[in-house]
């Protein structure tokens, strides 16, 4: 494929993914913490066009899920009650987009009807919901610390850069020790350091300031290199030269030189950055139960059982695929156009 | 040499010691203190407490304290595990080795691929085999690490083929060293699948950049003008042309394979740092998270070195700058 | 399971078992010089062969005044010999390194006669020297072994003295019935080994897992031959063992038993899966169905013993906070000590989703700390508990509390928010919480659940008190309700919501401290059923611990395994491991 159409291709299953994790509310039938006792780990539900009487409908629609009367670990359909697909139904209340409070969902069937388009996980709670709120966990911090990071990164950078002395020294020494850190290692260590007695909301927090403060250096680096070199290139020493402030150098033409370099760091940095989230919150240091976090979905996978019979809980980790996938052709497109 | 690969060394400690002294301030300003931890476990008496503060200074300030435990280091103890009630280092030394034995196997096997199989894409790059193997490449470096661990889990589990986490398979005393070393090769095959896949989709793209970029410069192009066939050119000039470039990544990629070994390690219960690490932390044992964590950077340090010298047998240049 | 060196230590606290059994013994005449073998009554079997044993977790320790956690005692158990020893099957007391004992006609003396002629591992014969060694060890609280609460009756510590070198005498403050149940597991010290150090003040620092294997030695089946960090310890067969079997071969039988930590029950049952591992002495009910449906004929053998003796149950921090300066805790026990509150938590907990969902229909939903397995003392009376939002909403109603925007507040405007401790590592336990969680969002109280290590937990639940709320388990170690009077009195070490009180801090702990205090001395079953029953209605009326379910006992082993009989009682398989034997022709 070519670069020009990779990086649309790109460019455009990110904005999907980001659109749905964005509206997770309204795409999602269910509230993700909504349990359903008696339906742990249901299979996805099988949509279907043709009744019993294999009548076609024109709507999809699902059946019942009951477990088996004799393995009580396997469901069966219960075929006497048909449930169609509904688009655009009321259910639970969420605010879309994070700010208007709504009830309304894309699609739903009716109650005592499920469906589960991803399956259910341990609580009977629907996947599908879940992968989407946990979406924006994940990607939250993904941003966040990447924003932080390249905060950072950028003062620090440009300090260094401009200053050219024993500040840029010891903001360099610094950045070589940072950068030689086995980082998940060290993420590790300020985790420990942190109260474990935290709530969710703080948790998220600690995270994300831990991941983004500990990326600094790569992007302070750079970003001096681009200052360095800027400082040089003509137009700068004729700026200069014609009594330009400093200030007015820096922000009208230092800086608008490091924008390619912020933007390749930050679509290498947020895939890096999610999958830092993920990693914590698996190993049980991220966001605590029951808020959903693509981490928090994967460790039912470190059971045994789970990871033996039920396939769909592998799902979360299929959906991150697309994702940094686009993150990391964004970045080399960017890359190959600077 | 000796000039600079002293002052290697030398960067090394530094790196060492500001990783150390950075830890050691995280956990001054850490809520909870190692004392505290101490006084929890039922299993340290108040003899053991009182021995330890006067070796560890513990409720001294921090430089006094950071002396002590920098003593400790020197002793061979790397300070006091509060959860095992010992001295961290026996413990530490055998998780690390086994740390390092995965990760050199991972890191050999995954240079042992990446070059020829790198060198054969430049060669063909823009043909068929080049775009097929850019796509796997993509695609492999887009599965987070933890799902390919798991699903190579799930993978040994279903087939039986492979043993399933951990060392050794159990009670093989009374056998041979060669039983042994078969056994132990059998229980790396699939923590080091699970590394090699994580670190060629880094390695493969810039071994291929690399020896491209060499296959394009004019040398080259005049010794095929010459009539030299391109298997030739491809191991006697290009490979050798395109060797700093790619040792260069050999230091950065260490990095990056320590982490994803953490990972590995606890997914697959081998006993290594990492798994040393998620306990430490959740027992609260500060000396031992601070003897992980500089552990592995002594590992990365140490990998660094071994691309530095690397680097300075294979380039004239930094040898001319000395 | 960890939460073992808590049980034991309930197990063996005051037992005064209703019938004082003193068996004839089942040893040889003493003879002078002569090794007197206890002669073990069950099935032959084969010398030789290697057993495997998986083990959640690393041993921590192999110094028996150290460990607490349940694998160091699993190991030390067998390297280690008791006096006297409790069946684990029949929970009858046995000869063990004593023969026999007397008890005097006041109940206060109990004179022990010691086997004669047997050895420690390392040779070293066995004398009275070595039982007053070890009492003089665990009696002192410069060493501060957990042991000395259980030696320590009305506050006066177990008198032990040197009749001969064969006879040793134990007295106690006060009449005690069937007091040699409490030797039970008191492990006897080598003393040519430890004297030196024990004097010097460095007991606490010996046998660790580093120690050389000919520096530690003991009465028990196996000896120490290696260990491997993270990996595996060896015991080797102890070859001075004073069990033989019926025809005469010495025990035990085993050349060999590997313990192999895993970090949690799923790496366990996967090892177990592929062959590696011979024994899981507890899985999880989840991956129990698993190896059901996996189990191929003739490879492994599944027990379902059905509920054991273990209880699950939330607790709410009640103890007295004034001079710890936790005022965040201290604030929100003006909830916790609202009986009506814990009342209606307990309500709204679905207990029928906690045996579903977390253990698959394999535990039984409690209403009190008495599991359905002990149907000698459980109070049927009490109802099975039924989950009713309605009630727990009516029952905070009562108590002040109210809703604003569906979040619940107390009297005085405050939002109800605290948090519940569960131990990491443990599925059960977090998926409990999670449950739970929820439950109680429909009350509309906020929870947040945090998860540590389990040390961490029991530290902060018996030492610090700094929770709000926990999910722990205990096991009771026996039937008898003496087993539970650390739990119950509320001066006990484990009375775990309001921990070792000086005076009983509300009326009705007051009630059944003395209830528990009577049915003590009273010889009656008949009349101590009808106290007991009173206690558990006590319990379950004030909800202290809010009990939610008993797993039923679930254990995976190879069929090669021989004389193989699980138990519910912790350590459910190795109890008899001196009798375990390799099958030949069995793969």
């Amino acid at each position: 494929m070519n670069p020009k159409r990779l990086f649309r291709f790109a460019g455009a299953s990110l904005a999907l993914w980001h659109g749905l994790i964005l509206f997770a509310g309204f795409f999602s039938p269910y509230d993700p913490t909504m349990q359903n006792r008696t339906l742990a780990f249901a299979p996805p539900t099988r949509i279907h066009f043709f009744d019993r009487y294999q009548r076609f409908h024109l709507r999809p629609f699902v059946y019942g899920v009951r477990a088996q009367p004799h393995n009580p670990e396997a469901y069966e359909e219960e075929r006497s009650q048909v449930y169609p697909i509904k688009w655009m139904v009321r259910g639970h209340g969420y605010k879309a987009g994070g700010l208007f409070p709504t009830r309304w969902h894309l699609f739903g069937v009716d109650e005592p009807g499920r469906i589960f388009l991803f399956g259910s996980d341990d609580f009977g709670r629907d996947q599908f919901s879940r992968l989407l709120f946990g979406g924006q966990i994940s990607i939250a911090a993904g941003l966040a610390a990447t924003a932080l990071s390249l905060g950072l990164g950028f003062l620090l950078g440009m300090m260094a850069g401009l200053q050219a002395g024993w500040l840029d020294e010891v903001v360099m020494r610094c950045a070589e020790v940072f950068m030689a850190l086995p980082w998940l290692y060290l993420l590790f260590a300020v985790r420990a350091v942190m109260p474990l007695h935290v709530s969710a909301g703080k948790a998220f927090l600690l995270v994300v300031v831990v991941i983004g403060v500990l990326g600094w250096a790569r992007p302070a680096r750079l970003i001096r290199g681009v200052v360095l070199s800027a400082k040089e290139k003509d137009f700068v020493v004729a700026a200069r030269g014609l009594g330009a402030s400093g200030a007015y150098l820096v922000g009208r033409h230092v800086a608008p030189q490091t924008r390619g370099v912020m933007l390749t760091q930050a679509s290498v940095l947020i895939p890096q950055y999610i999958l830092a989230e993920v990693t914590l919150s698996f190993l049980g240091l991220g966001v605590s139960e029951p808020t959903a976090s693509w981490g928090n979905m994967l460790s039912t996978l470190q059971q045994y059982h789970v990871l033996l019979s039920y396939w769909w809980m592998f799902i979360p980790g299929l959906a991150l695929i697309p994702l940094i996938w686009g993150y990391y052709t964004l970045a080399n497109t960017i890359k190959m156009r600077l | 040499m000796i000039r600079y690969c002293l002052r290697r060394i030398i960067n090394s400690l530094f790196l060492l010691a500001a990783v150390s002294v950075l830890t050691f301030l995280l956990f001054e300003i850490a809520p909870g203190n190692f004392l505290d931890e101490l006084r929890l476990n039922p299993q340290v008496s108040e003899q053991t407490i009182a021995n330890l503060k006067a070796k560890y200074a513990l409720d001294q300030p921090i430089g006094v304290k950071y002396a002590q435990w920098a003593r400790s280091v020197a002793h061979g103890d790397l300070g006091f595990s509060v959860a095992y009630n010992m001295a961290a280092a026996p413990l530490l030394w055998h998780r690390a080795a086994n740390t390092l034995l995965l990760t050199v196997t991972a890191m050999v096997l995954s240079w042992l691929i990446a070059i020829p199989t790198g060198a054969w894409i430049a060669a063909r790059r823009g043909k068929w085999q080049d775009i097929l193997f850019g796509g796997a490449n993509v695609i492999l470096l887009a599965i987070p690490h933890l799902m390919l661990a798991l699903i190579l889990l799930l993978f040994a589990l279903r087939s039986g083929l492979l043993p399933v986490g951990g060392i050794s398979s159990t009670a093989l005393s009374s056998r041979g060293w060669g039983t042994t070393t078969g056994d132990l090769m059998a229980h790396l095959v699939l923590p080091v699948l699970c590394l090699v896949l994580v670190t060629l989709p880094m390695l493969l793209p810039h071994v291929r950049r690399a020896v491209s970029d060499v296959l394009d410069s004019p040398f080259i192009l005049a010794a095929r003008a010459r009539g030299l066939p391109d298997s030739r050119l491809l191991v006697g000039h290009a490979l050798r042309a395109s060797a700093n470039p790619v040792i260069s990544l050999f230091g950065l990629s260490i990095s990056e394979l320590l982490s994803s070994s953490l990972l590995v390690e606890i997914v697959m219960s081998w006993p290594g740092l990492g798994r040393l690490l998620l306990e430490a932390i959740l027992a609260r044992d500060f000396h031992l998270v601070v003897g992980c964590v500089l552990l592995s950077t002594a590992f990365l340090a140490g990998g660094n070195l071994i691309a530095d010298l690397l680097l300075y047998a294979s380039d004239p240049r930094i040898r001319a700058k000395q | 399971m960890s939460h073992a060196w808590l049980a034991r230590n309930l197990a063996l606290c005051l037992l005064a078992a209703a019938v004082a059994t003193v068996p004839s013994g089942g040893s040889q005449p003493a003879r002078p010089g002569r090794e007197e073998l206890l002669v073990s009554k069950t099935p032959a079997g084969n010398q030789g062969g290697r057993l495997i044993v998986s083990q959640r977790g690393e041993p921590k320790t192999l110094n028996p005044v150290l460990a607490l956690d349940l694998p160091s005692r699993e190991v030390i158990y067998r390297l280690m010999g008791d006096l006297v020893h409790i069946d684990r099957s029949t929970l009858q007391t046995q000869p063990a390194l004593a023969t026999s004992w007397a008890v005097s006609p006041d109940l206060r003396r109990y004179t022990l006669n010691l086997r004669r002629g047997i050895k420690f591992s390392d040779g070293f014969p066995f004398t009275a020297d070595d039982v007053t060694f070890s009492f003089k060890v665990y009696l002192d609280e410069k060493v501060g072994a957990p042991q000395r609460d259980l030696l320590v009756v009305e506050n006066t510590p177990i008198q032990c003295r040197k009749i001969d070198d064969h006879t040793v005498m134990f007295e106690l403050a006060r009449s005690y019935a069937a007091a040699e149940r409490i030797f039970d597991s008191i492990a006897i010290l080598p003393r040519h080994l430890l004297e030196k150090d024990y004097q010097q003040g460095l007991l606490r620092q010996v046998w660790s897992l580093n120690t050389p294997p000919d520096k530690i030695a003991g009465l028990g089946p196996f000896q120490l031959h290696a260990y491997v960090p993270g990996q595996q310890l060896v015991l080797r067969r102890n070859p001075f063992y004073w069990k033989s079997d019926q025809n005469g071969n010495r025990l035990p039988y085993l050349d060999e038993v590997v313990f192999v930590p895993s970090p949690s029950e799923d790496a366990q049952v996967m090892r177990f899966q592929s062959g590696e591992v011979d024994i899981v002495s507890r899985v999880g009910a989840q991956n129990f169905s698993v190896l059901q449906r996996l189990q191929r004929p003739g490879d492994y053998k599944l027990f379902d013993l059905g509920p054991g003796f273990e209880y699950n149950f939330l607790f709410f921090n009640l103890n007295d906070l004034r001079s710890k300066g936790l005022t965040d805790i201290s604030r929100k026990q003006s909830w916790f000590r609202q009986t009506e509150f814990r009342q209606a938590v307990s309500a709204a907990i679905d207990r029928q989703a906690i045996t579903q969902l977390v253990y698959k229909g394999r535990a039984a939903p409690l209403a009190i700390h008495v599991t359905p397995a002990n149907t000698l003392w459980v109070n049927r009376a009490i109802a099975q508990p039924q989950r009713s939002l309605e009630r727990a909403r009516k029952l905070l109603e009562s108590a002040g509390f109210s809703w604003k925007d569906g979040a619940l507040a107390d009297a005085g405007g405050q939002k109800v928010e605290f948090s519940i401790l569960t131990s990491a590592g443990n599925t059960q336990r977090g998926q409990m919480a999670t449950i739970i969680q929820d439950d109680l969002k429909q009350l509309g109280m906020t929870v947040n659940v945090v998860s540590l290590e389990f040390r961490t937990v029991i530290d902060r639940a018996l030492r610090t008190y700094d929770y709000e709320a926990a999910i722990l388990s205990l096991a009771s170690g026996d039937a008898d309700p003496n087993s539970e009077m650390n739990v119950m009195l509320s001066s006990g070490r484990t009375h775990i919501w309001n921990v070792g009180q000086s005076h009983p801090a509300t009326a009705w702990e007051a009630e059944i401290d003395r209830l528990m205090k009577l049915q003590l001395i009273t010889p009656n079953y008949q009349q101590r059923k009808r106290i007991y029953d009173r206690v558990q209605q006590l319990m379950a009326d004030n909800q202290p611990m809010i009990c939610l379910a008993s797993p039923n006992i679930l254990v995976a082993a190879r069929e090669k395994v021989g004389n193989l009989r699980p138990v519910v009682l912790d350590d459910y398989v190795l109890w008899n491991a001196e009798q375990l034997f390799i099958r030949k022709n069995v793969p």
